[in-house]
């Protein structure tokens, strides 16, 4: 073997002193898109140690199931069987355990380990923060929720059941799990921006869902025995029925609930006049809480 | 004003329902490291809060680089780091992951908001438990990763809130040399604030001393050190023979509980220290610089109402580059 040259060192670290930044500073338009994705990511624990992870995704894939479910009965037995417009309201349950034990991750760290004041002594303001939460939320409301109704569609074109597909079905049902993604991050954040800690969150939001569907439930039922026409009504009592007889009035979609029907007429209206009602709330108690938190 | 001014606050107060937290202050800072001195509740976080146009001053003004705290206070954001007193850091992130973020709060692009967070982590010492969820930090490392954060977008200016809090004397030591590194080697401004002019004297150029809100003193730290130098001496028995020793060698001493404050007339003043000690056969435990309080400041600054005259700039609104 000929000699080679003795190899110069290799991996030297320099230290080369402070250095000054001069590249661009970026407004806060991109400041609110960083921290949406930040926080979207947490959602779903990414960028977090493992057990982080293990909620979200658990939820994610019971999600699906109902999805991977419609697939094989089309694929099998050639016939649909689990609907695109009920899929929301009969994974309520699901979703509600999803925005409770996801939405306080997104604000109680910040409020119990004091990390709001770091972001509001740089250009981000308290408005921003907020909205940059909400954003990150809703969007994972509706991953969660679009996700498996996509799924859902694919497989049903792939396996081309005779007949049309259920085009309009799976347009009306994205489109609502927009109304559901915006709602339930609404409700969700704003309950949990009250405590700092997050078991108590949890507690609070998942509270509020149990409370709201069993009340609707009971109230229903005992008004459909009574031959009330308050039952429909009383459905509406849960934010689930509510965004669903929005569904129904905005696209002609049959109810979810079988057994009692929603008000007609005015129903549909008023429903959608509470969903926004109930978001306008969300955003008002959201506002007052970070308002009194920026300040302390 | 001087173009080469920090900050400035003029008539600024600030007063809560119960209390007043800054009282008509007017100070100027220039550039270096300066520090605000006062106990706790004289009003250091407030001014600091005022300063990043948090908090609406109830009266007065405050400028950063010129810009005006009231209406400016997105612009001053840009341009400054803070660092609070109080725990600010989420326990499941990693310090490169949470001071990336945070860069990127400030308006740094993904990638140099990277670059920035590593280069920032390495100047504050913290190498491979970057990786590490802070959680699991020591109280030194957390201060190194809340300084991290405040200096990451490369500030023109950095305010430091009790940067020692909770510190063991190492960790002090190097936190002092990290802010005098800051301020001359990064050429960023510090303003920090202590309750312990002591440790202050060791970085800053200029020391402000505030208390109930009040300006109480404002002057280069050459002054204060000139005022009170004087050396702590402690022996293990017969102070009391030493303090007359020393008394009769011509050096003027004060009994600090078991100790003898000695005040430094020169060089001349160790040696009598040294030989007395050696005379009288006693047993040296310390030796050591004398450290001011802030009560020394306060009975200072009292006994120069007194006699102005001799004060040397001392009066309440001395401003920086008067001297």
């Amino acid at each position: 073997m000929t000699a080679t040259p003795a190899p110069g060192p290799t991996g030297v670290i320099h230290d080369i002193g402070y250095r000054h930044y001069d590249g661009p500073l970026l407004g806060r338009r991109q400041a609110f898109g960083a921290l949406t994705g930040y926080s979207l990511r947490g959602v779903f624990g990414l960028g977090r140690p493992a057990r982080a992870k293990i909620m979200p995704f658990m939820l994610a894939v019971i999600m699906l199931m109902p999805a991977a479910l419609g697939i094989a009965i089309m694929a099998l037995a050639k016939e649909t069987f689990v609907g695109y417009t009920g899929y929301a309201v009969q994974m309520q349950v699901v979703l509600a355990i999803f925005v409770a034990a996801q939405s306080p991750y997104l604000v109680a760290p910040d409020l119990r380990f004091r990390v709001l004041p770091l972001y509001l002594s740089r250009p981000v303001t308290v408005r921003d923060y907020v909205g940059a939460k909400l954003a990150a939320l809703i969007t994972a409301m509706f991953l969660l929720l679009a996700i498996p109704l996509t799924v859902m569609y694919a497989g049903e074109l792939l396996i081309d059941l005779p007949g049309a597909p259920r085009t309009s079905d799976y347009l009306a049902s994205v489109t609502t799990a927009l109304i559901h993604a915006v709602v339930l991050a609404c409700i969700g954040l704003a309950i949990a921006s009250f405590t700092p800690r997050r078991g108590l969150g949890v507690a609070a939001v998942i509270a509020f869902f149990l409370l709201t569907a069993a009340t609707s439930t009971v109230v229903a039922a005992v008004l459909y025995e009574l031959g009330s026409a308050g039952a429909g009504w009383a459905l509406l009592i849960n934010p689930f029925h509510m965004v669903d007889a929005v569904q129904v009035w905005l696209f002609g979609t049959p109810s979810s609930f079988a057994d009692i029907p929603y008000p007609d007429g005015i129903g549909g209206p008023a429903a959608a006049l509470g969903v926004i009602a109930l978001i306008a709330l969300s955003l008002a108690a959201l506002t007052a809480r970070y308002r009194k938190a920026a300040s302390a | 004003m001087r173009t080469s001014t920090i900050l400035a606050t003029e008539g600024l107060s600030r007063r809560f329902p119960r209390v007043t937290a800054l009282d008509r202050l007017t100070v100027t800072v220039g550039p270096g490291v300066t520090g605000l001195v006062g106990a706790n509740g004289a009003g250091k976080s407030t001014l600091i809060k005022i300063l990043l146009g948090l908090l609406e001053p109830s009266e007065g003004r405050a400028q950063v680089l010129g810009m005006d705290s009231g209406s400016q206070g997105a612009e001053i954001r840009r341009a400054v780091g803070y660092m609070p007193e109080h725990d600010c850091l989420p326990p499941d992130v990693s310090a490169t992951d949470f001071v990336v973020h945070m860069a990127r709060m400030s308006g740094l692009p993904r990638t140099a908001a990277r670059e920035r967070a590593a280069d920032t982590l390495r100047h504050v010492g913290l190498y491979e438990e970057r990786y590490r969820p802070i959680g699991g930090y020591s109280t030194g490392m957390k201060q190194r990763v809340k300084l991290a954060q405040a200096l990451v977008h490369d500030p023109k200016v950095v305010f430091l809130d009790e940067p020692t809090n909770g510190l063991d004397p190492q960790g002090r030591d190097d936190m002092l040399g990290l802010i005098r590194r800051i301020g001359s080697e990064f050429g960023i401004s510090v303003l920090v604030t202590s309750h312990l002019l002591g440790e202050l004297e060791r970085v800053c150029d200029h020391v402000i001393v505030i208390d109930g809100g009040r300006l109480l003193r404002s002057s280069a730290i050459s002054e204060f050190t000139q005022a009170t130098q004087s050396v702590t001496v402690e022996v293990e028995e017969g102070p009391e023979a030493l303090a007359a020793r020393l008394a009769e060698l011509g050096e003027t001493v004060t009994p600090q509980g078991r100790a003898l404050a000695v005040l430094v007339r020169g060089p001349e003043t160790y040696d009598a220290v040294r030989d007395a000690v050696c005379d009288l056969e006693l047993s040296l435990i310390r030796l050591e610089q004398g450290r001011q309080r802030i009560e020394d400041v306060f009975r200072g600054s009292a006994a120069d109402m007194t006699e102005p005259a001799t004060a040397p700039g001392l009066a309440a609104t001395t401003v920086r580059g008067d001297s």
